[in-house]
């Protein structure tokens, strides 16, 4: 009898890992476009509640972690220039360079820099890489609302070949939409960082956040990202994400 | 003490040429403004320095800066890209002229008033590019000292606070993957510019007091230098190879001296030719990010010396600070040189540091050093950064230079200093 209760135990576990795997997996296939590009505006709010605004232009090539990506400041003008080129891998951790204009050089970042907050927002050089989903490990943890809407509440563990600063995420994915609605980020037991997203919206049949919040629980400060002029599956020549093209354009 | 300089000044027939060079340039901006693809931006600066001790040849204690610098791209089409960025620059202490003209050489004695830091044409398809006019290039991966660094003359009139200079030369450069090839050809030399004799920075031994220093006209080298990197980016490293035949940006002296009244030195700048053979690595790991460049030149001239310069450092990045560290190192294969004006050189045989510490988005500061291995040099900095709203910038900085005279950093040790710089970027 309780080895057939541990079989049980054992299915349900299975069931409910892949339950959550698959909303994780259905999550991202919605999500799924060849190429991307939007403005950002960010306003990063310090501890003391002083609100610097930065914007950025971001444009993406290929999805679902196998993908490239270009981040280029477009304002204020102390950063206007300074760009951050991504390739995203399916099987390990990204590759990321950061371009300077004042000294006409690329930097690579290195993993431990990974964690560190990117240009003074609380993005870390980490959360601006997508992930695939076989570089983590999921849980079912429940089901809890957000903001009114009924979620999937799921933990994921990033794989020790992730390399990820997280110990943990508990990410809220929304019944609705599949558009995950908030994503909290552990350091073995605690919170250090909470993203929102909101103003969802659809865009050429992708259901997408136009406003995203990240909180540094750590240091008590916050930036919104709103994304404007966003555009899925535009042209994209696969020769803008390459490090010459880091210093060729301004 | 009397210094005598030649002054250079502005040919008529010269100044006609610039006019039009630079109306052609209006109109061409002027087309570009009305243009979408139109990108620009830049910052006026104020640098002052005080310095709290006198030089044997520069009684000024007190010495302000001004900089305008405008940059700007205009893509004419997705293939077709037309760069340029322009420098006025006003100073108390006259290391810049006065001349109001465009310099586009920007390879005088003093620093030009107006200068075409950049004038390029660039064109790219797929992973081809082609750049063609005046450009920056920079080679190495380290970040305290580059060897293979050899198409990035320098501005050393004031020896801390130096600024790349631009170089007339075009450059291919094919990406595939993770392998780059660079291949640059530079048909116009232009050489790093040295502190003037008359300013702090020339470090003169107070004997030369007793003489008329005088500098006489300097030949640039008419030969084309030439240049071939390749790198490769590998998964979780990269590392480049480099190849380089010209002449060193950084000169050489031949001195000569007359004893009959009135005694005078002579001083003659020197371009040598230089081959360099370099590579550099930069390995990423869980814990560190290791640098490393060395390069081997090889000179013919027999004023030149044969050596290897090679620089390893460790960075580390721990919330927000980042720590970097390393030694920079030379071997003289074969020694000629007699007097010369190496930075490069200068620093190595020498442990350098730098931590840097964000405090906030807005605030951050930095500590950095240089400590010579046989502890005759030093160097170090302490600097304080503010952004104010989405314009302003203020940095102060306290730069300490200590040491003996006959050691590269100790020769300015009396060169510490305070600078305080007001940006207003746009």
């Amino acid at each position: 009898m309780s080895r057939f209760l541990a079989a049980a135990l054992l299915f349900c576990a299975a069931v409910s890992a892949q339950d959550a795997r698959s909303i994780i997996e259905e999550s991202q296939r919605r999500a799924r476009s060849g190429s991307q590009r939007y403005e950002g505006t960010l306003e990063v709010i310090d501890s003391k509640r002083k609100v610097s605004t930065k914007r950025w232009v971001y444009e993406r090539l290929g999805s679902a972690g196998n993908s490239k990506a270009v981040l280029r400041f477009v304002a204020p003008p102390e950063v206007k220039g300074v760009a951050l080129l991504i390739h995203n891998y399916p099987e390990r951790a990204s590759d990321q360079w950061m371009w300077t204009p004042a000294v006409q050089r690329e930097r690579r970042i290195a993993f431990q820099d990974r964690k560190t907050r990117f240009f003074g927002t609380d993005f870390t050089f980490e959360d601006l890489e997508e992930r695939d989903v076989d570089r983590s490990t999921y849980r079912m943890l429940g089901e809890e609302p957000i903001a009114g809407e009924p979620c999937w509440k799921i933990e994921s563990t990033p794989k020790p070949e992730a390399r990820s600063q997280y110990t943990r995420l508990h990410v809220w994915i929304r019944k609705a939409d599949y558009v995950a609605a908030q994503i909290d980020c552990y350091e073995r037991e605690r919170v250090i960082r909470r993203i929102r997203y909101s103003d969802i919206q659809n865009v050429q049949k992708i259901w997408t956040a136009r406003r995203i919040e990240v909180e540094d629980l750590v240091r008590n400060s916050r930036t919104v990202l709103k994304l404007e002029k966003l555009e899925y599956d535009v042209s994209l020549p696969a020769d803008l994400f390459t490090l010459q093209a880091l210093r060729r354009e301004r | 003490m009397t210094f005598r300089f030649r002054r250079t000044c502005s040919h008529c027939r010269r100044c006609g040429a610039s006019a039009r060079r630079a109306a052609l340039l209006a109109l061409l901006w002027s087309a570009a403004l009305s243009a979408q693809s139109f990108t620009q931006r830049g910052f006026f600066e104020i640098r002052n320095f005080a310095f709290p001790q006198t030089a044997p040849n520069d009684s000024g204690r007190i010495v302000s800066e001004q900089l305008l610098r405008w940059e700007a791209a205009w893509r004419m089409s997705p293939a077709l890209q037309l760069n340029a960025g322009f420098d006025a620059r006003f100073d108390s202490h006259r290391q810049f002229e006065r001349a109001w003209r465009i310099d586009w050489a920007d390879r005088r004695r003093q620093r030009p008033a107006i200068s075409a830091r950049r004038l390029s044409l660039l064109a790219h398809k797929g992973g081809l590019t082609f750049e063609g006019g005046r450009q920056f290039i920079r080679w190495g991966k380290a970040d305290i000292l580059n060897p293979t660094d050899r198409f990035a003359p320098k501005d050393f009139l004031n020896v801390l606070t130096t600024d790349f200079l631009g170089v007339t030369a075009v450059r291919g450069t094919y990406e595939r993957g993770g392998e780059t090839l660079d291949i640059v050809v530079q048909p116009v030399f232009t050489p790093s510019r040295t502190p003037l004799l008359n300013q702090r920075w020339a470090a003169l031994p107070e004997e030369a007091a007793q003489f008329i220093i005088r500098e006489a006209p300097v030949e640039y080298p008419r030969r084309a230098a030439a240049g071939a990197r390749w790198n490769h980016v590998g998964d979780g490293y990269e590392f480049s190879l480099s190849f380089y035949d010209g002449f060193n940006h950084l000169p050489v002296y031949a001195v000569s001296a007359t004893l009959l009244p009135p005694p005078t030195i002579v001083f003659q700048r020197i371009h040598p030719q230089m081959r360099m053979y370099g590579g550099d690595a930069a390995v990423p790991t869980r814990w560190l990010t290791l640098k490393g460049e060395a390069a081997y030149f090889a000179s013919t001239s027999p004023l030149a010396d044969n050596y290897v310069l090679y620089v390893i450092q460790a960075e580390r990045q721990r919330g927000e600070w980042l720590f970097v560290g390393g030694y920079a190192g030379e071997t003289v294969t074969e020694r000629r040189v007699q007097i010369d004006f190496a930075p490069d050189r200068g620093l190595a045989k020498t442990f350098l540091g730098r931590a840097s510490y964000n405090i906030d988005p807005n605030r951050s500061m930095a500590f950095e050093s240089a400590v010579r291995q046989n502890g005759k040099g030093f160097y170090g900095k302490f600097e304080y950064t503010q952004a104010i709203g989405a314009h302003w910038r203020v940095t102060a900085a306290a730069n300490v230079l200590r040491g003996a005279r006959e050691d590269f950093l100790g020769q300015y040790r009396r060169n510490s200093n305070l600078m305080l710089v007001l940006r207003y970027s746009f």
